[in-house]
């Protein structure tokens, strides 16, 4: 009597759970999405149970930092694992994983794409091919004092000369205050400052399928990139992302080259000294203006067995109603900004986001990493080269003449 | 006899297991490491033969490495040794408090690397680490203990020696404590001074225990990645850059043949170093020390 008892109670918690707690999961439809550890994980997971409401699917995340992001997504890939239905990418990795991904391009026919900032569309193809959305539009942009450049009479810096006098005239080491934080460690960052300053004036990390950085224009670059580092904190040399922002929020820095997905924290009165007191323009130009893109994408495994329930998601997280969320959500070192431009547009947004406004426009001009398969180890060769020339170990001519030599290698050449 | 031969079967569900889990993957690596294998291009998987490893000989990075990691390994394990040996004689002392002090010199070993790492790479910041601070206090400014390659080295090699100083203690100390005391005491009776003593008679029984905790530690800081990875990630430059991190850059590039060969070299290395040390420890000594 009592184990009839026992086992009915069971069946009739086991009936509600299923019927009243869970009622989507019941049709079976799961995901699996590898997913960038951190606070863009966050804000996804704050808005998660809202699709997973809304459409039955049951999306289980396994994040990773970024260091181990594209490894385990390569192996996952490559190997045909099968283990990620969905993957949120950084730009960069679309052409080495296109082979693995579902082609995208007959779908989006059905996405209201001009909404989409169309650089950002870019971010996701690969030779004529669509392979992943665009979820989170990154672009480097200027940070300055407006506070300190008022006091001083400057205006804010438009070439990377105008730049370099304004970091001069900011810079006071005695009193703890610095003209400009960029990082000059081995991080990635570094690499990408150096790049984008070399962009500027003319030259190309490849160009016609070799290494082209050493040049007359890569290294007037690299000449302006080593002159910026006399005016920053004294130990940029072990910078990394957050530490440009410490540097910013706690007032010690007048500017900064830095991502916009940085910029919110800089905005938050809880952690920075400096909010309501920043502007935002695009970066230095010399020859040209050429704020480097980075966007991070959603995208599809080939191989997945729920592509529709796939879509859906990357649907729903690429789409204005996740990106308008993603606006008012807080953020300590990193944001989700929307690709849509209703978003970047609307007034909520723009009272929200004092940058959204500098973040569209650099956006529209934006200039994007070589589209390679191989791009990612160009880029590792790049970021320990350039380690290497900040930390004393190589000359710029030299740096540039290996950065160059080991692009070839890579390439092939 | 017969018990004997029946005793080897017992051994066989041992050795299939080693089998198992160390010989099958090492095979697997090594077959692996003759390969050209890039995982952004399966179909193009090609039996490149010794070539990963005559790359890896021409390589000056990879030369580089193997000089960081050498200059990692000796300085982290003479300063571990030299303190852990300090420590353990300090506690064989018959003095109470010392040993309730026992814990409190045990804890780092059971932090866990990356957070251990992750701690120091707070204490070590520039601008608001608390170990600036209180240097710069003393008027002694804020050295960039992560950024100058020079002390970025001497940084990674104390948070190994603070992470396993507590190993090497407790190994020596472990072979003190089961020291015969009726040798002491003779020695004290002859005259024998506290120097003498510890040089003709501790040194003597405690040689192969501390060659035995000196190796031990030599293969794990060879093989150290969590520490430096956290703390320098290779940085500044090369300056930190050791064989492991290479690995784990070849690893993470999807450069299957590449990586593989590097940890076989690295196997091969931490073997010969293994080989070297056991030469000394076995070597004849003259009777008498």
């Amino acid at each position: 009597m009592t184990r009839t008892r026992i086992v009915a109670t069971v069946l009739v918690i086991l009936a509600l759970t299923l019927s009243l707690g869970m009622p989507a999961f019941s049709q079976g439809k799961s995901l699996t999405l590898s997913m960038l550890a951190g606070y863009k994980e966050d804000v996804l997971r704050a808005n998660l149970p809202e699709f997973e409401k809304k459409t039955g699917i049951k999306v289980v995340v396994d994040a990773a930092p970024f260091g181990d992001l594209y490894k385990k997504q390569l192996l996952s890939l490559s190997t045909g694992g099968g283990r990620y239905d969905v993957l949120f990418m950084d730009e960069p990795w679309v052409p080495p994983f296109s082979e693995f991904l579902l082609p995208l391009t007959e779908r989006m026919k059905t996405l209201d794409v001009a909404d989409f900032i169309p650089t950002t569309v870019a971010s996701g193809a690969f030779q004529g091919t669509q392979y992943a959305i665009p979820v989170d539009p990154n672009v480097q942009l200027l940070v300055y004092r407006k506070d300190l450049f008022e006091a001083k009479g400057l205006k804010p810096p438009a070439t990377w000369d105008e730049l370099l006098a304004a970091a001069k005239a900011l810079h006071d080491p005695a009193k703890e205050k610095y003209g400009i934080a960029v990082t000059a460690s081995s991080d990635i960052q570094t690499a990408l400052y150096m790049l984008l300053a070399q962009w500027s004036y003319g030259a190309e990390l490849v160009e016609g399928g070799r290494g082209s950085l050493n040049s007359a224009a890569g290294r007037k670059g690299g000449e302006v990139f080593l002159e910026l580092l006399k005016f920053t904190p004294p130990n940029v040399r072990s910078y990394n992302f957050a530490d440009v922002n410490k540097a910013i929020q706690l007032g010690q820095a007048a500017m900064a080259i830095q991502w916009a997905s940085g910029a919110k924290p800089m905005e938050d009165k809880t952690k920075s000294t400096v909010a309501g007191k920043l502007g935002y323009t695009r970066v230095p130009k010399a020859v040209r203006q050429t704020p480097m893109r980075g966007v991070w994408t959603i995208a599809i495994a080939k191989n997945s067995a729920n592509q529709d329930a796939a879509w859906q998601f990357a649907t729903w997280l690429s789409g204005k109603e996740f990106g308008q969320f993603a606006v008012t959500y807080p953020s300590a070192t990193s944001a989700i900004h929307s690709p849509r431009v209703s978003v970047l547009k609307d007034p909520s947004t723009r009272a929200a986001l004092p940058y959204a406004e500098a973040l569209l426009d650099s956006l529209q001009i934006t200039k994007e990493r070589p589209r390679l398969r191989e791009y990612a180890d160009i880029q590792e060769n790049l970021r320990v080269t350039t380690g290497k020339l900040t930390a004393g170990e190589l000359t710029l001519d030299a740096a540039l003449k290996e950065i160059d030599a080991g692009t070839n290698r890579i390439l092939g050449k | 006899m017969a018990i004997g031969s029946a005793g080897r079967w017992f051994l066989l569900p041992g050795l299939v297991f080693l089998f198992a889990i160390d010989l099958i993957p090492l095979v697997y690596s090594a077959w692996i490491s003759l390969y050209n294998w890039w995982l952004i291009r399966p179909r193009d998987i090609r039996f490149v033969g010794l070539a990963n490893y005559l790359r890896l000989g021409h390589d000056p990075e990879f030369i580089r490495a193997v000089v960081v990691t050498t200059l990692f390994t000796s300085g982290a394990v003479v300063v571990e040794f030299l303190i852990g040996l300090g420590l353990a004689l300090l506690f064989a002392q018959p003095f109470r408090f010392l040993r309730r002090l026992r814990v409190l010199i045990l804890l780092p070993l059971f932090v866990v690397p990356v957070v251990g790492a992750t701690m120091w790479r707070v204490i070590f910041h520039p601008e608001v680490g608390v170990l600036n601070y209180y240097l710069n206090a003393l008027g002694l400014g804020r050295p960039p203990w992560l950024s100058d390659p020079t002390l970025a080295l001497v940084s990674i090699t104390l948070v190994d020696a603070w992470r396993t100083i507590p190993f090497m203690f407790l190994v020596i100390y472990a072979g003190l404590e089961v020291l015969p005391g009726e040798l002491f005491e003779a020695a004290a009776v002859d005259g024998a001074s506290g120097w003498q003593s510890f040089r003709y008679i501790t040194v003597p029984l405690l040689t192969y225990i501390m060659l035995l905790a000196v190796l031990i530690r030599a293969m794990d800081a060879f093989r150290e990645f969590d520490i430096i990875f956290v703390l320098t990630g290779g940085g500044p430059g090369t300056a930190t850059q050791t064989v492991q991190i290479l690995n784990y850059r070849a690893f993470g590039l999807g450069h299957m043949g590449e990586a593989n060969a590097i940890g076989l070299v690295t196997l091969g290395l931490v073997a010969l170093m293994c080989w070297a040390l056991m030469r000394l420890i076995l070597r004849p000594r003259p009777a008498g020390g």
